[in-house]
């Protein structure tokens, strides 16, 4: 981290990928398991990943940002392997969808107070949150994956899954309100709020 | 454009701290006066938080312990 390390080792010593790279594993692996939406898939990727990463570790140039270098890393080995047998998975697209969708649809329910809007998402468990993510089209579902459970900047989303940061912004908005309409449908379907149309 | 839909345009930008120091301002600003916008805010903060959370996964200690081996195994064939 100081300026001296980088001035003198410019480049990533191989020795030291373990004691680097092992704290990112666990989180790395939460990732992979939100874009395979399976414990194995996400083991394979995940490892495959360290191999990858360690094997392009020399290259890597230390004082810039491992954690989004490996988040690259990961979220390129998970394309090249499962993207291949999806069809046409690049070019989904979301029907427009009103701003701040959920808040709008359960405030006709409740009648719109504040108090109530708390309340609002205690309906939901986590496991319907999980489920409304895993609905969400790849392209959509990355960006939000990456901004509200990683906590990565927009600029880090966008070198992480090498696209300009507008469309991560527009993919961002989009993907999250998505979201929200999934967690309404959701919420139709198990008889939680009455349909408003 | 209405303070309110300025508010909306740029809720995600302004919950995820990317927004500019000025447009930060009027924002603020806005929600000093608008309940409902302050609603929305609150609501959309929420939800973040909520999926943040629910997205978290734990990996078996057995699992993090595998890749270490991998690794280092790769580690030592590397140096001999």
């Amino acid at each position: 981290m100081t300026v001296v390390s980088v001035t003198v080792a410019a480049m990533a010593d191989q020795a030291t990928f373990a004691d680097d790279a092992m704290e990112y594993a666990p989180q790395l692996y939460s990732a992979a398991l939100r874009m395979t939406r399976n414990p194995a898939d996400a083991e394979d990727v995940v490892q495959e990943t360290f191999l990858k990463a360690y094997r392009g570790y020399g290259s890597f140039k230390e004082g810039t940002n491992l954690r989004a270098w490996l988040y690259r890393i990961l979220t390129n080995t998970y394309i090249n392997k499962y993207r291949k047998a999806q069809r046409r998975p690049d070019e989904v697209e979301l029907g427009e969808l009103q701003d701040i969708y959920l808040f709008r649809r359960l405030g006709e329910q409740s009648g719109a107070t504040e108090s109530a809007e708390k309340t609002a998402l205690d309906m939901f468990v986590d496991e319907d949150i999980i489920e409304a993510l895993d609905a969400l089209p790849e392209n959509f579902r990355m960006p939000v994956l990456y901004a509200d459970v990683e906590g990565f900047s927009y600029k880090e989303i966008a070198e992480i899954l090498d696209i300009p940061i507008g469309t991560v912004m527009s993919r961002l908005h989009r993907g999250r309100k998505a979201l929200q309409k999934e967690l309404y449908d959701l919420a139709i379907q198990h008889g939680l709020v009455e349909p408003t149309e | 454009m209405s303070g309110c839909e300025t508010a909306v345009e740029y809720v995600y930008q302004y919950i995820d701290d990317e927004i500019t120091v000025r447009r930060r301002a009027r924002i603020k600003w806005h929600l000093r006066r608008c309940p409902s916008c302050v609603g929305a805010y609150e609501f959309e903060k929420q939800l973040k938080q909520r999926v943040a959370a629910a997205g978290k996964a734990q990996p078996s200690p057995e699992f993090l312990a595998q890749i270490r081996e991998i690794v280092e195994q790769a580690q030592g064939e590397g140096s001999s």
